[in-house]
């Protein structure tokens, strides 16, 4: 049992722990809270993976700005009766339904990765890894990262005119 | 002209036809053509007996179907029972059609009565020409159905339509044997026609023991058809038809359809001698048992239709005894007299508008034409000489005792008493006597006169042509030329004659001159009369045992078919809709249950996929 | 590690995800849930960038690519969200169902 492995057990731990108590929670807040945990532990596991700028990037993106525009969403839409209601749609039919249906496709997924082997270790990947990625990103993904600023762009512009207020509505506030 | 024989029974079918189609617009009309089809049909059909008179037999069959390697054909045979036949029913049914012209005026459904009168009509020239058991069986049931559709003409009354599907039921009790005994002789001979039947009774290829039963089971038709005993109660309950209907149909032709039937399987009864005794016997009982009920009954038509009954009888043990020449005599005279009776007792009824012989009397005077008729019909039955009925009668007696049944001999004796005793009784309570009716009682129209003046001639002279002092036509024609008459012994004619005179003395003395009381009889034995007047308890009988039993099958059914059909059937539909409002609940707008089901679908792909290891198509 | 020990977490947190999916309420959980499932991929992606049959920063070039359009669908999402509940003043996914029959 390496220390690699124990890391490993502790940040699976993390990740899953921060999902089933995302699960179980009531409060919206704090749903978001345990979510961050989650996020924080994929970094974790992103690190183990010698995937150090993902990582940095997952920790900046995702428990940064995702997290933050979550809550501002929680809390621009917020009604104070929301705990003492039930959290799930539906009925026990819809619920029982859909956790069947998940825990049979995890299964079967599941049996087809379990002795997943392609013998190889992963060495190559140590270190300079902004480098490599820089590398590629500008030589062989080019279009793709044009296109990702497109859409970005694109995102902000949508996400201004959706939330907006129409005019009428802005000149009776 | 016999070959034009299959022209017979198309002019009332075309009446028939017609008459459905435009009867309506016709109104009164429609009986000039009822009358004027049975008019040719009657012309066309004296043609043929004419021809048939002096030639032999013809028959033309046409190829019907062809199942497997058993052909079935349709035909027409022109023996010489058909063609004589042929010329009884056509002749009666005319006079019939011109009858009802003045009895059924003012009916609002004047011209469907016409159009039945010609169904039927074609249906009994029809099954008269059959020359096979099948196409005979066919126009006999729809001779019943005439029969049917005419007893429950007056469908507004609750009695008609009884008797409609009392009479029809009963028949079709019967019709079960017949159907049987023809599917026998079927199996046996592989063949329905009447001469290939023949061939194979004579030949050995029927056993005997086949043969008895085939001509029991037929005979059960026959005494359902022809109301022998213990399938008689229908008829006297079919006189709720109109009384033209009674006259033609229960008295002249459908009834004597049965003692066709077994005349014409004569030979295959021939062969059976258990066959003949039941016939006879079932002839002879129903003979006296009918009369013996006719005795005591009030309804003018109900006393006619249990002496037909009687008559009939007579005529079956006539054909059990072996003289087939001597039914088919009798059969000729009573369609002649019986028919004038009914049309007479029409004549009364319309008179005095009731049926009750209790409520008539002294009609003599004011039915100047009805009254002498009647008493030429009543003289006829009776068996008084110089008579048709007489002479055939007397045929049948001498039948009976030539073929050495004592018993039913003298049973046949017993019942000529008592016919000729209820016939004037008859005739002394509805024409002699003080008036005991209501109204005015007025003759009745030259439509109505005229036809039962026919009948009174034929009544009268048909009897000449089977004597075994005038000559035996009818005999040596029948037969063929076989036919030799054996000298009976001559008390018999003797005996007969002192039989019917007899009784129209007691009959006058109880009821013309009232010497003797009416209540002798029933003051001295009222259980004896009680029994008489309800006609044995036989239709009590029935109900409590046969009409029970089916009730009660029938409610068993029911019970299935409302709770077990109908369940199944409401289970698929409630199925059906359980799944619809099932299905329904899926489509409730939510974005998530969409979901659900997706990745429920995604589940069952992904894990056939795991437990096949790949593509399953 | 081995590489389905890092499979097998990145589907575990992937049902737990399309689980929270599909029974949540509250649409922002939803979305989070969204969220989650997107991770549990990237953890795929990078852990065949290192474990696959050819190792190599691909994987973790595609990470970033599906890290950049999540933020972008989250962004949209939530102003659909917003414009939505200035309609009809909730944020229950069971209150959106104008399309039903």
């Amino acid at each position: 049992m390496s220390g690699t492995d124990i890391a490993f057990f502790l940040l699976a731990l993390a990740a899953i722990a921060g999902g089933v108590t995302m699960l179980q929670l009531t409060n919206v807040v704090h749903m978001v809270i345990a979510l961050v945990m989650t996020f924080v532990g994929i970094a974790g596991l992103y690190v183990l993976l010698s995937a150090e700028f993902v990582a940095v990037v997952q920790v900046l993106i995702y428990s940064g700005a995702i997290t933050i525009i979550m809550l501002f969403a929680i809390m621009l839409t917020r009604h104070h009766t929301d705990e003492r209601e039930r959290q799930t749609t539906g009925g026990v039919w819809h619920r029982a339904v859909a956790a069947i249906s998940v825990i049979a496709f995890g299964l079967a997924v599941y049996f087809g990765i379990r002795q997943l082997d392609f013998g190889a270790d992963g060495s190559a990947l140590s270190g300079d890894n902004a480098k490599a990625i820089g590398k590629s990103l500008y030589s062989y993904y080019t279009i793709p990262f044009e296109i990702v600023s497109v859409i970005l762009l694109v995102a902000l512009v949508g996400a201004i005119v959706l939330a907006k207020k129409d005019g009428k509505e802005a000149g009776d506030e | 002209m016999m070959n034009l024989a299959w022209v017979v029974p198309l002019f009332p079918l075309c009446s028939f036809v017609l008459l459905l189609l435009f009867g309506r617009k016709w109104g009164k009309a429609s009986a000039y053509v009822g009358i004027a089809a049975t008019l040719l049909s009657m012309l066309a059909a004296i043609g043929v007996l004419a021809d048939r008179l002096g030639g032999t037999t013809h028959e033309v069959n046409w190829t019907w179907m062809t199942v497997g390697d058993v052909t079935l054909t349709a035909g027409v045979s022109v023996t010489a029972l058909n063609a004589w036949m042929l010329a009884v029913v056509a002749v009666v049914s005319w006079l019939v059609h011109i009858y009802s012209q003045g009895y059924m005026v003012g009916d609002e459904r004047f011209s469907t009565f016409y159009a039945y009168l010609g169904l039927f009509t074609f249906a009994m020239l029809g099954l008269v020409l059959s020359p096979n058991l099948l196409q005979a069986y066919m126009f006999w049931e729809l001779v019943g159905l005439g029969s049917f559709l005419l007893i429950g003409f007056y469908y507004d009354k609750e009695e008609a339509k009884a008797a409609a599907k009392k009479a029809f039921i009963m028949t079709r009790v019967g019709d079960v044997g017949f159907f049987i005994g023809m599917l026998l002789l079927f199996w046996q001979t592989k063949s329905f026609d009447y001469d290939d039947i023949f061939r194979a009774v004579g030949d050995g290829t029927l056993s005997p023991g086949m043969t008895t039963v085939a001509a029991i089971l037929i005979f059960i038709g026959a005494i359902g058809k022809s109301g022998q005993f213990p399938l008689h109660t229908w008829l006297p309950d079919a006189m709720e038809g109109p009384t033209p209907v009674s006259a033609l149909i229960h008295a002249a032709t459908m009834v004597a359809a049965g003692v066709y039937l077994v005349a014409a399987l004569f030979p295959l009864y021939e062969a059976s001698e258990a066959a003949m005794m039941t016939v006879a016997v079932v002839g002879g009982v129903t003979a006296i048992f009918a009369a013996t009920i006719g005795l005591v009954q009030t309804d003018i038509k109900r006393v006619l239709a249990y002496s037909t009954v009687s008559q009939l009888g007579y005529m079956m043990l006539a054909l059990g005894s072996g003289s087939y020449v001597a039914a088919i005599f009798h059969l000729t005279t009573h369609a002649f007299f019986k028919a004038l009776l009914f049309l007479a007792a029409g004549s009364v009824i319309h008179a005095v508008r009731t049926q009750n012989i209790e409520e008539m009397g002294g009609l003599w005077r004011r039915l100047p034409w009805t009254a002498p008729l009647f008493l030429v019909g009543a003289l006829s039955i009776s068996g008084v000489p110089l008579f048709a009925g007489f002479f055939s009668k007397d045929e049948i007696l001498a039948a009976a005792w030539m073929n050495g049944s004592v018993e039913l001999f003298w049973l046949a004796v017993a019942a000529a008493l008592l016919t000729s005793f209820y016939m004037f009784r008859l005739f002394f309570l509805v024409f002699a006597g003080p008036a005991r009716h209501q109204g005015e009682a007025h003759e009745a129209p030259a439509s109505m006169v005229g036809p039962m003046a026919v009948l009174g001639v034929l009544s009268v002279a048909s009897g000449y042509i089977q004597t075994p002092w005038f000559g035996s036509f009818l005999g040596e024609w029948l037969t063929d030329g076989s036919y030799h008459h054996e000298a009976a012994p001559g008390w018999i004619a003797v005996v007969a004659t002192i039989v019917s005179l007899a009784g129209i003395f007691l009959a006058w003395l109880m009821y013309g001159k009232r010497a003797v009381p009416r209540d002798w009889l029933s003051a001295r034995a009222p259980h004896t009369y009680e029994l008489l007047r309800h006609r044995y308890y036989i239709d009590e009988l029935y109900r409590w045992t046969i009409v029970a039993f089916v009730s009660f099958v029938s409610r068993l059914l029911e019970y299935v078919d409302r709770f077990l059909v109908e369940g199944l059937a409401r289970l698929a539909a409630g199925i059906v809709g359980a799944a619809a409002s099932a299905g329904s609940r899926g489509q409730n707008g939510q974005a998530q249950t969409y979901g659900a089901v997706t990745v429920a679908g995604l589940a069952i792909l992904v894990v056939i996929f795991a437990l096949t290891g790949g593509y399953w198509l | 590690m081995t590489l389905s020990a890092y499979l097998a977490l990145a589907l575990i947190l992937f049902c737990i995800g399309l689980y929270g999916a599909l029974t949540k309420r509250n649409t922002v959980i939803v979305l989070i849930c969204i969220e989650l499932m997107l991770n549990a991929v990237n953890l795929n992606f990078v852990a065949f960038a290192k474990y696959g049959p050819h190792p190599g920063v691909h994987g973790h070039v595609f990470a970033l690519f599906v890290i950049a359009v999540a933020a972008a669908e989250a962004a949209v999402g939530l102003a659909v969200l917003i414009a939505f509940y200035r309609n009809r003043k909730t944020v229950q996914v069971d209150e959106a169902n104008s399309l039903k029959h």
